[in-house]
């Protein structure tokens, strides 16, 4: 009775998450315009002053210099298409173990929690949302896109899936892909070359984390033995009162397991 | 925690307050272990504005500067005419020479600006715990009051950190919440009469804050700022994702973190 009644809730939860995804979806489709084509613009002016520098450069007596510095841009112009392509990477490989999740009997089937089946559901969709404007914006700056996933991850997945015995192994991945996807925007924020990818990565970050802290909060019921507490709304005033704070561990956010710009990136 | 760590089995037992408070207490220390980081960033980030302060005549100055005041020009066009909580619909300029009576300018007045947004949000949560001592909540869960403390605690870390670059530019530093929507959201908190009342009032200035500092990672020019900005959006998300979760919301509802409720920099009264 109380399974149905989450599970009839939360599908209304989605049904409204849905319309406001889709509005938001809309604004993030003409956001990912304007990323693009001020990204482009940089490209393009960054080819302007190299093409002015040289001659300028070369009469000054710094061609050295000047050398350097082109190198420098067009370093930065490729670094953002190679960060855009790890990203997507990383989008893949979360698309395809929340996938495989799914068919498992105790995430996707007749012995799910509801409210982790709804989630992991919904979480698929928002990464192959990101993973698409990732790659949309790598193919409009000229690079490739990225239809694998990441290679170094992947092979852990790989590794790891065959160990899932239950519901908390499926957690402790999932919660690690979205932490080094997390990390890796958050450390990209500082690498990319315009304001308009700074605000596509930051807003990404955002999204992984908060499937992070999701992730974290139910991991800890499901460790304590108590899956019932995952519920939508939950019984706050069964949950234990270091649940409150389980959910996001750190101040600032880290970056130290970031995935290096190049390690997804299409050759 | 990691699958890129060991993973030890763990066997299935009732969840006690001790194995989680130990849990909290090692998250506590890997958030220590991040601190120093982020403080070296922010060391940073104050050395290069208070260059800036100190020498606005100079090459590397007239750069940052003038890519500050653009960036904040074109915040204060985007923010004019918006609504909500970023609706402070002041039509001064957000920056400009120092002549102009502003206290902070360029990056500094951002970094004013996330300074006095985390008091707010350190005030809100304050308020709440003495509201909730005080009985005026009803009965408060012990998940909230948990939640409560450390999502305060956090904002003040935050806080300290804006300040320090304040202080270390030369500049005062920002103790209260001198915004154009501090006002509504002191009154919106003397309203509260119950938990999820609280908890809709927080969610709103979590939702808020992710999206300035989303907002701030676009704008500001000094790559200490830039950073600073984007490691601390993200522990706002999560504070959003869990008290959406706690009012029975869905907890991720945006596949993309917007800047349409960003609070801009001409929401600074100072």
């Amino acid at each position: 009775m109380h399974k149905e009644i989450d599970e009839r809730r939360f599908r209304e939860f989605l049904e409204e998450s849905d319309d406001l995804q889709s509005d938001a979806m809309r604004s993030a489709r003409a956001d990912l315009s304007d990323y693009v084509d001020a990204a482009r613009e940089a490209r393009v002016t960054a080819q302007r002053e190299r093409s002015h520098l040289r001659p300028v450069a070369a009469a000054a007596g710094i061609a050295g210099a000047a050398t350097l510095l082109s190198a420098g841009t067009a370093w930065a112009a490729n670094d953002d298409v190679a960060a855009l392509q790890t990203a997507a990477g990383l989008e893949n490989l979360a698309v395809s173990t929340y996938q495989t999740a799914l068919t498992l009997p105790f995430i996707g089937g007749s012995d799910a929690n509801p409210v982790v089946k709804a989630f992991a559901m919904k979480t698929m969709g928002q990464h192959t949302e990101h993973g698409q404007a990732f790659n949309a914006a790598a193919q409009k700056l000229g690079g490739k896109p990225q239809t694998g996933p990441d290679p170094k991850y992947a092979d852990v997945v790989k590794k790891a899936v065959p160990t899932i015995k239950g519901p908390a192994d499926v957690v402790e991945l999932a919660i690690s892909l979205e932490d080094v996807a997390a990390q890796t925007y958050v450390k990209d924020v500082g690498l990319v070359s315009t304001p308009e990818l700074r605000q596509l990565f930051a807003s990404v970050a955002g999204v992984e984390s908060q499937h992070k802290a999701i992730l974290l909060a139910v991991q800890a019921l499901l460790r304590g033995g108590a899956p019932e507490l995952i519920a939508l709304p939950p019984d706050l005033t069964k949950l234990p009162a270091a649940a409150g704070s389980v959910g996001f561990p750190d101040s600032f956010y880290p970056t130290a397991q970031a995935a290096p710009v190049e390690e997804g990136a299409v050759r | 925690m990691s699958i890129f760590r060991n993973r030890g089995k763990r066997p299935e037992m009732a969840i006690s307050e001790r194995e989680l408070s130990q849990m909290t207490r090692d998250m506590d220390e890997l958030h220590e272990s991040t601190f120093p980081q982020v403080r070296k960033t922010l060391d940073d980030m104050a050395v290069n504005l208070g260059k800036m302060v100190r020498q606005p005549s100079s090459r590397r100055g007239f750069v940052l500067g003038a890519a500050g005041a653009v960036a904040l020009g074109a915040a204060a066009a985007c923010s004019s005419g918006q609504t909500g909580a970023a609706g402070s619909s002041s039509a001064a300029p957000t920056s400009g020479p120092a002549g102009g009576g502003e206290l902070y300018t360029g990056d500094l007045k951002v970094v004013a600006l996330a300074a006095a947004l985390e008091n707010l949000a350190v005030t809100a949560y304050d308020g709440a715990l003495k509201k909730a001592s005080a009985g005026q909540l009803g009965a408060v869960p012990p998940a909230v009051a948990t939640f409560v403390q450390t999502a305060m605690k956090q904002h003040a870390d935050h806080a300290q950190g804006w300040n320090a670059v304040l202080s270390k530019a030369g500049k005062p530093t920002i103790m209260d919440a001198p915004l154009t929507i501090t006002q509504s959201q002191v009154d919106m908190l003397n309203a509260a009469k119950s938990v999820p009342d609280v908890a809709k009032l927080a969610l709103s200035l979590e939702n808020a804050a992710a999206q300035t500092y989303t907002f701030a990672a676009a704008n500001v020019s000094d790559a200490g700022g830039i950073m600073t900005a984007a490691t601390i959006q993200p522990v706002e998300a999560m504070h959003a994702a869990i008290l959406n979760f706690v009012l029975g919301q869905y907890p991720a509802p945006d596949s993309f973190i917007g800047i349409d409720s960003a609070v801009k920099p001409d929401a600074l009264m100072r």
